[in-house]
């Protein structure tokens, strides 16, 4: 029988199986943490650091993903702070800067409360969530797809940048990028990046609460799990 | 002649993947870059996939992927040379020598490179020529040892 343990989140006492991850006990009891990166049954890297928590430890706040963060008995989690509200914010618009040009990165600027970023924009393809690399399996096992280069040269890309042999076409990092969908208005050319905030009219004003799950179509892009196109 | 190299490298190291570094280290020492092919290689003798091999060589400032020159020009560019000037002697390295960081001449003689830092920062600005360390450098003493490393070729040749 798997242990359980009991913990606190945001005052709601959550038992959980020893071994699960904050942030998906948090998911199961219906807590929405935001999150990236992360994608049930795959091992978390906390890449995108969106699903931040407080961590309280011996009266003192440490600042952690909840996704590599795993659950023990009598833990306090906060996950809705000031603090975390703003720190999550600025990730936000750190990640909408960096790829305007994706639905998700919109839906989740305009779901951590980011009117207008303080960044210039770079339109990339890329944030480097590693959702596509941790989910490629590859032939035999042998992952053809991963991380090259550091720092700002950080990519992901095959050996040498050419197709390997050992990709077996299952197609699941073309599923899994956060970037596939692009936002509402279609693809927006370099130098015509913006805010589109088109999803704002979708939520009624209850729904605007920040940081809340409510069952909303934003997790579409991203495949959140409560997303209801997938309960 | 490589292949031989090679072998002697991967003694005694087959099938053990922890020793990809020392391998790689090893490589970059004797043949001067890693080529595709010995990665491919080194990936089938330790049983480290292909992509693991290239995530680790490229990660690492100190692996050179392209062949490089004969002789290796290293410029600081670390907070402490960045403020004495290091840029000056970029710039300096780029004109003399007509290529850009991370490139070898067209003769095969030079490549430059910068780093962030050499660890030497009390001597600021560093240029490292083919491992000795130059301290308190100008674009002017620069364009010396550019000068004297092209003779001291030359001379070479002409023994030859």
């Amino acid at each position: 029988m798997t242990q359980q343990v009991t913990l606190n989140i945001d005052g709601a006492l959550i038992r959980a199986a020893k071994g699960t991850s904050v942030l998906d006990a948090a998911l199961d009891f219906g807590i929405c943490i935001p999150h990236l990166c992360h994608v049930s049954n795959i091992e978390d890297i906390g890449s995108c650091r969106l699903c931040i928590v407080e961590n309280i430890v011996n009266g003192r706040s440490k600042i952690t993903t909840s996704c590599t963060l795993l659950v023990q008995d009598d833990m306090m989690i906060l996950s809705n702070t000031d603090k975390i509200r703003r720190l999550r914010h600025n990730i936000a618009e750190l990640l909408v800067s960096e790829a305007p040009n994706s639905r998700a990165m919109q839906d989740i600027a305009l779901r951590c409360g980011v009117e207008e970023t303080r960044y210039s924009f770079r339109n990339n393809d890329c944030i480097l969530c590693g959702r596509c690399v941790r989910a490629c399996t590859g032939e035999f096992g042998v992952k053809p797809l991963g991380f090259v280069g550091r720092g700002k040269d950080r990519r992901v890309e095959a050996p040498f940048n050419l197709r390997s042999k050992l990709c077996n076409e299952c197609g699941r990092c073309i599923d899994l990028c956060p970037m596939v969908m692009p936002a509402c208005d279609g693809p927006m050319e370099t130098g015509k990046e913006r805010l589109c905030g088109n999803c704002e009219s979708k939520l009624s004003d209850t729904d605007l609460t920040l940081g809340y799950c409510v069952g909303c179509y934003f997790g579409e892009g991203i495949q959140c799990q409560r997303s209801p196109i997938n309960v | 002649m490589q292949n031989t190299n090679l072998d002697s490298i991967l003694e005694s190291r087959r099938s053990q993947p922890h020793q990809l570094i020392e391998v790689l280290q090893d490589i970059q020492e004797q043949h001067g870059y890693i080529s595709e092919e010995t990665m491919a290689t080194v990936s089938e003798e330790l049983g480290v996939p292909l992509m693991d091999v290239y995530s680790v060589a490229s990660f690492y400032k100190s692996f050179s992927l392209k062949p490089r020159g004969k002789n290796v020009i290293t410029i600081c560019t670390g907070t402490a040379c960045h403020v004495r000037g290091a840029k000056l002697i970029v710039n300096q390295a780029n004109a003399q020598l007509d290529v850009a960081p991370g490139e070898t001449t067209d003769d095969g003689q030079f490549t430059i490179e910068h780093v962030n830092c050499v660890g030497a920062c009390a001597l600021a600005p560093v240029v490292t020529e083919n491992g000795s360390y130059h301290h308190h450098m100008d674009s002017g003493k620069l364009r010396k040892l550019i000068k004297s490393l092209e003779s001291k070729d030359t001379e070479e040749n002409s023994n030859d």
